[in-house]
C-alpha cells in the first residue's frame, strides 16, 4: 500500500475519533483556546493522584500544542502557592511544597495512607534499591540475618517495591525491585538520582549532580 | 550427507570480510578513520542487507542489544554485567517488573525492532525515548542527518550525540540510540543495528560537550572499531547460522523447525520459558522435557551452548 492510501485510510478514523472529544477547540480564538487546554491540563492533574505521563496529557490537548509549553505557563501562574507542579517518574502531578510538610501532618490524619518507616524498613528499602534485583536471600547477606516475608510484604503493600525477574536458585524465588511509586516518594528522576555509594571504585569521580533537569 | 559441509564451505568463500589494510594499524587522523570507515559500512552493509549471505539479522541486533545494554549499563554507572543483565531479562515472569537492568536490555531489544520504514517511525522512536525528550527528537535527530549528509555518517552520529547530551548530560542511553539511528539512516537500513554505545567511555560523552581536544576522533574511532566487531560477529553468526541450517533436517522432534528458527532470531533461549508450552510466536506445543531434550541436542550436535553455566534456570544461544 502507497504512503498516500494509508493516509486516507486513517484520516476519517481520526476524524470520528475527535467528534466524540473536542481536542482542537478550533472555534475558539487563540488567547482562550490556550487558557482552556491549561485549564484542562491542570484539571487532570488536580484529579490524578498519582504522576501523569505525557502522552495521557497530549491527548487532551490540541495536536499541535506543546505540553511542556502549557505546564509552563501553569507554572508559572503557581508561583507562590502552597504546591506546585514537579516532574517526578516520567510524568507531572502537583505536590504541596516541603515547608508545610508539618502543618499537613499536624492537621490530616493519614491513616493507612502513612508512609512512616521503621528503621529497619528504610534499611531493606535501601538495599533493595541499591541491589535491584535481589532476593530474600541476597538481602540476609546483607543485613546479616533473615528479612521478614511481612517487613517486604509491608512495604509491597505502600507499593514501593514489586517482583522482578527469578533468581536462578533452587526455588526461583522472586527478586524484588523498586517502583515508580518509590522514585515519586523520594523524588528521584531515575535510580541515578540515588545517593553515590563509594563501593565502586575508580568510578568516584562520576558524582551524580544534585540538580534536576 | 557429505554435500551439506561442501555448500557451507562455498557459502563462508563468499562472505564480504575486512580487508586487511583495514583492520591492521590504526586509524590516526579524521581522514583516516573516514576512509576506514567507508569500506567497513560497506562490507557491513552488504552483509546485513544481502539475503544471500545468509546473516541472521535478527540474532545480530539482539546480539548488538545486549551488548549496548552492557556498554550503557556502565555508562550510567550501574556497572551491571552483560550475564545479569541477560537473567534479568529472561527470567522475569512476563507481567511482572523488570528492574533497571532488565528495562535497559528491554530498552535496546525495542530499539534494535524500529522500523525505519514508514510515516510513524518518529511516534515509535519517541515512544522509546520518553516524555522528556519526545517533542526534541525531530530537531536532534535533523541536527544529526544534516551533518551526517555533509561530513559523512560518523561525524553525524557524533553531533547527534552531543546534541543530545548538551540537552541533557545524563541520557547516554537516548544519544547512543539516535547516534545508532542516523547510522541506519544514512546507510538506509530499514532496521537499527545498536553499534554506538559499545565502546563509548564516560569521559569521553563528558569531553564531547565540554572542550576535549580531538575528542571527534576518540569516539569515532570507538565507533569504528565497534563496527568492525559487528562484522566479525555478523560473520560468525552467518557460520553458526548455517551449521544449524545444516542440522535442521536431522532434528525429529515436533516442532524442530520452529524452534531451530527460534535459534536463529534470538540470542538466548531458556527452554522452559520459550520453547514451552508453546514455541514462542508460534503455535506448535512443546512439553518442558521435550524443549530441554531439544536444547541439549543441539548442544550435542555442536552448533548451540549453554550460557550461563547453570545446572538449572539454563539459557542456550549459538553464540556463547
Amino acid at each position: 500500500m502507497t504512503p498516500t492510501a494509508k493516509q486516507k485510510h486513517t484520516r476519517p478514523r481520526e476524524a470520528g475519533r475527535e467528534g466524540v472529544f473536542d481536542r482542537e477547540l478550533a472555534d475558539l480564538p487563540q488567547e482562550l483556546r490556550w487558557r482552556e487546554w491549561m485549564g484542562r491540563i491542570e484539571a487532570v492533574l488536580f484529579a490524578s493522584a498519582k504522576p501523569v505521563r505525557r502522552d495521557d496529557l497530549a491527548r487532551v490537548v490540541g495536536q499541535e500544542a506543546s505540553v511542556e509549553m502549557l505546564i509552563e505557563d501553569i507554572q508559572a501562574e503557581l508561583e507562590g502557592r502552597p504546591y506546585d507542579l514537579s516532574e517526578v517518574a516520567g510524568g507531572w502531578m502537583f505536590r504541596t511544597k516541603t515547608q508545610f510538610a508539618e502543618a499537613i501532618k499536624a492537621a490530616a490524619d493519614f491513616g493507612d495512607q502513612s508512609m512512616a518507616f521503621t528503621e529497619m524498613e528504610m534499611g531493606v528499602l535501601c538495599a533493595i534499591a541499591f541491589h535491584q534485583p535481589i532476593d530474600r536471600a541476597g538481602l540476609k547477606e546483607i543485613f546479616g540475618k533473615e528479612v521478614s516475608r511481612d517487613l517486604l510484604a509491608r512495604l509491597r503493600f505502600k507499593d514501593l517495591i514489586a517482583s522482578g525477574p527469578r533468581a536462578p536458585r533452587p526455588g526461583a524465588p522472586h527478586t524484588f525491585v523498586t517502583t515508580a511509586t518509590f522514585l515519586t516518594m523520594f523524588d528521584l528522576q531515575t535510580l541515578r538520582d540515588l545517593p553515590k555509594l563509594d563501593l565502586a571504585v575508580g568510578n568516584a569521580d562520576e558524582e551524580i549532580q544534585p540538580t534536576q533537569n | 550427507m557429505t554435500y551439506q559441509p561442501a555448500a557451507i564451505d562455498d557459502d563462508l568463500n563468499i562472505l564480504p570480510k575486512l580487508p586487511a589494510w583495514v583492520t591492521s594499524g590504526r586509524a590516526e587522523t579524521l581522514e583516516t578513520v573516514a576512509f576506514r570507515s567507508g569500506t567497513a559500512l560497506t562490507v557491513l552493509d552488504q552483509l546485513v542487507t544481502d539475503p544471500r549471505h545468509g546473516v541472521p539479522v535478527k540474532l545480530l541486533a539482539n546480539q548488538m542489544a545486549l551488548k549496548a545494554a552492557t556498554a550503557t549499563s556502565k555508562l550510567e554507572g550501574r556497572l551491571a554485567r552483560e550475564a545479569d543483565i541477560r537473567d534479568a531479562y529472561h527470567l522475569t515472569p512476563p507481567g511482572e517488573a523488570r528492574g533497571p537492568d532488565g528495562d535497559l536490555l528491554a530498552f535496546w531489544r525495542n530499539a534494535a525492532r524500529l522500523k525505519l520504514t514508514g510515516r510513524d517511525w518518529h511516534d515509535s522512536v519517541q515512544g522509546l525515548v520518553g516524555t522528556a525528550f519526545a517533542d526534541d527528537v525531530s530537531r536532534l535527530m535533523a541536527v544529526g542527518a544534516d551533518c551526517a549528509k555533509s561530513h559523512g555518517p560518523l561525524a553525524g552520529c557524533i553531533a547527534v550525540m552531543r546534541a543530545v547530551l548538551e540537552v541533557d548530560d545524563r541520557v547516554e542511553r537516548i544519544a547512543s540510540l539516535l547516534s545508532d539511528i542516523v547510522l541506519a539512516q544514512a546507510l538506509g537500513w530499514k532496521v537499527v543495528l545498536p553499534v554506538t554505545a559499545q565502546h563509548l567511555t564516560k569521559t569521553m560523552l563528558r569531553d564531547l560537550i565540554g572542550d576535549g581536544q580531538g575528542v571527534d576522533l576518540v569516539v569515532q574511532q570507538r565507533i569504528l572499531q565497534s563496527i568492525e566487531g559487528t562484522i566479525r560477529l555478523a560473520r560468525d553468526l552467518a557460520t553458526r547460522a548455517a551449521a544449524l541450517r545444516a542440522v535442521t533436517p536431522k532434528l525429529r522432534a515436533k516442532g524442530s523447525k520452529a524452534a531451530a528458527d527460534l535459534f536463529l532470531s534470538e540470542d538466548a533461549i531458556g527452554p522452559s520459558m520459550m520453547l514451552s508450552p508453546t514455541i514462542q510466536g508460534t503455535t506448535i506445543a512443546m512439553t518442558d522435557r521435550a524443549a530441554r531434550r531439544f536444547c541439549d541436542r543441539l548442544v550435542e550436535l555442536g552448533v548451540a551452548c549453554e550460557l550461563t553455566g547453570r545446572p538449572t534456570f539454563r539459557l542456550y544461544g549459538v553464540v556463547p
